[in-house]
């Protein structure tokens, strides 16, 4: 569905994009993680037609991102809804710019605020919303014409745990019916949640890409073996086989042992520490 | 299946969608265009007894020269309907749909356009009603005047919109530039009572123009109409034409 292919973009003295290169599929969510400044925003936007890349080749479904609008639903990182507007008043405006009309834009609302639980919301001003609640109408605008791209930058920063449940079991629901779904965001159990494939940003290019299970298999856990006057601290990347040569060469009782897999959270600090 | 929504039928529900929405934005925030029709008719109640006493075209020249100088203090209202929406980041929506640059500005255009045409339309018809104007050309020809005018304030608006970096910005330099520009150009007071030197400069205001222009509409002189309508169409044409080509390049985003 989305094709990057050695992106660079560049703001003057400063370069956001180096080489960027990333491939989705169909049905398939990518958390996109990286520091500030790694180059997700400059991807997100440039994907979604708002920036030309300055070398580089991206398409979506083949299309180049600006013939391609009517395939991608959009939820920058900042809210960019109009506060004097209600809820129902924005998906109007929105639905009715991806050719929704009457009956269907009627009933892409319904869908679309109820899986985000905005129902009760859809005559109030997004003005009078609160975070959470302006945050799920930004995802209703991207998901309401059912594009078979969504781009979420940061959808859930600063949201209630309900938000944040609400989001993540549409997001998966647009995910079984065939949606690619670019989903950026630094907070990783969400990636954990939606099943993601991870794409990890540095510099303005992906350093890392793959699921989190051949990610992690990369990183070392820890087994911890405690003696009582000393306790062992040990990095394996095989935590099992490390602990039967440990035991193996102790003749002290043992008070505990422990091992600790590695976390999404160490991936993100292992590429955050080489950065 | 989901269209890519290049046709013309396309084109223009998105146009219509998009006008739809931003006659409500206007609605929403009515104070500007409410104020900018009440000032002006109570303006020239009080100026006219004096203009009549210093002018032959009294009654003309208090209706045209509060008609410039509050339509020209609308240009706020025009550089807010953009400034906005860069201010609520939501260009970078809307530049995100399948609407293309020329929807979006054609849909921005027409409900300013309206509210500017409403806001002289109503001080003429005060004018003729309660004041004494008498129009004694062509409907056509003020008709065109007004339009010209309004197309001319909603293209320097706009480039205003592009320019500012924020809305104390723009707010500062359409008073100011309003002020300075209408009553340079004569609608504050007439031509012959200012000194010669503004008399001299007068040209330079597209409220000069402006003003002639009006005038010689309301008495039926469609060469004295003409003039004054090319140059404001030059400037009008000069105006939009940068205002689009940043728009269409986004803009760089409001700093704080």
């Amino acid at each position: 569905m989305l094709e990057a292919d050695g992106l660079v973009k560049r703001y003057g003295q400063v370069t956001a994009l180096d080489g960027f290169t990333l491939s989705v599929a169909p049905g398939e969510i990518t958390g996109l993680v990286g520091h500030n400044g790694a180059g997700k925003t400059t991807f997100t936007r440039i994907v979604a037609g708002l920036a030309a890349p300055d070398a580089g080749h991206i398409t979506i479904a083949g299309l180049p991102p600006r013939r391609a609008a009517h395939l991608v639903g959009v939820a920058p990182q900042e809210i960019s809804l109009y506060p004097a507007v209600t809820v129902r008043e924005s998906l109007r405006l929105f639905g009715g710019l991806h050719g929704l009309r009457r009956k269907r834009l009627s009933a892409a609302i319904g869908e679309v605020t109820d899986a985000l639980c905005l129902g009760g919301f859809l005559d109030q001003r997004i003005a009078s919303l609160s975070g959470g609640q302006q945050r799920r109408a930004q995802a209703a605008v991207a998901l309401l014409h059912r594009p078979p791209l969504v781009l979420l930058d940061e959808p859930t920063a600063g949201v209630d745990p309900q938000t944040r449940r609400a989001l993540l079991a549409a997001l998966r629901q647009r995910a079984a019916d065939g949606a690619a779904i670019v989903y950026t965001t630094h907070y990783l159990p969400e990636l954990a949640d939606l099943q993601a494939t991870l794409a990890l940003a540095r510099d303005g290019r992906v350093i890392a890409r793959g699921t989190a299970q051949q990610l992690l298999s990369a990183l070392p856990g820890q087994v911890t073996v405690d003696l009582g006057d000393e306790v062992l601290r040990v990095p394996a990347t095989d935590t099992a086989a490390t602990l039967a040569q440990l035991l193996a060469t102790i003749s002290k009782p043992l008070r505990g042992v422990s091992v600790t897999e590695p976390s999404l959270d160490d991936l993100y600090q292992a590429v955050a520490g080489a950065a | 299946m989901l269209h890519d929504g290049s046709s013309l039928r396309a084109s223009a529900l998105r146009v219509a969608a998009l006008t739809r929405h931003n006659l409500l934005l206007r609605r929403r925030d009515p104070a500007n265009l409410v104020t900018y029709m009440v000032l002006p008719v109570i303006l020239i109640a009080l100026f006219k007894p004096m203009l009549t006493k210093a002018v032959p075209d009294g009654a003309v020249q208090a209706v045209c020269g509060q008609l410039v100088l509050f339509s020209t203090l609308s240009l706020q209202i025009v550089g807010v309907s953009l400034l906005a929406e860069r201010t609520w980041r939501t260009w970078e929506m809307l530049r995100a749909t399948p609407a293309t640059a020329a929807e979006l500005l054609i849909s921005k255009a027409v409900p300013v356009l309206a509210v500017l045409l409403l806001q002289q339309a109503v001080v003429i018809g005060y004018g003729v009603a309660v004041v004494g104007l008498s129009v004694t050309g062509p409907p056509f020809l003020l008709l065109l005047a007004l339009l010209v005018w309004s197309v001319t304030l909603l293209a320097a608006g706009s480039l205003l919109a592009t320019l500012v970096r924020s809305h104390s910005q723009l707010a500062v330099l359409t008073d100011i530039g309003a002020i300075a520009l209408s009553t340079l150009g004569g609608a504050l007071l007439p031509l012959s009572m200012m000194p010669s030197i503004a008399q001299h400069a007068a040209p330079a205001s597209p409220g000069y123009w402006a003003i002639g222009m009006l005038k010689a509409a309301i008495r039926g002189d469609a060469a004295g109409t003409l003039r004054p309508a090319a140059i404001l169409v030059a400037i009008a044409i000069a105006a939009g034409t940068i205002a689009s080509l940043r728009l269409r390049r986004g803009v760089a985003q409001l700093r704080s």
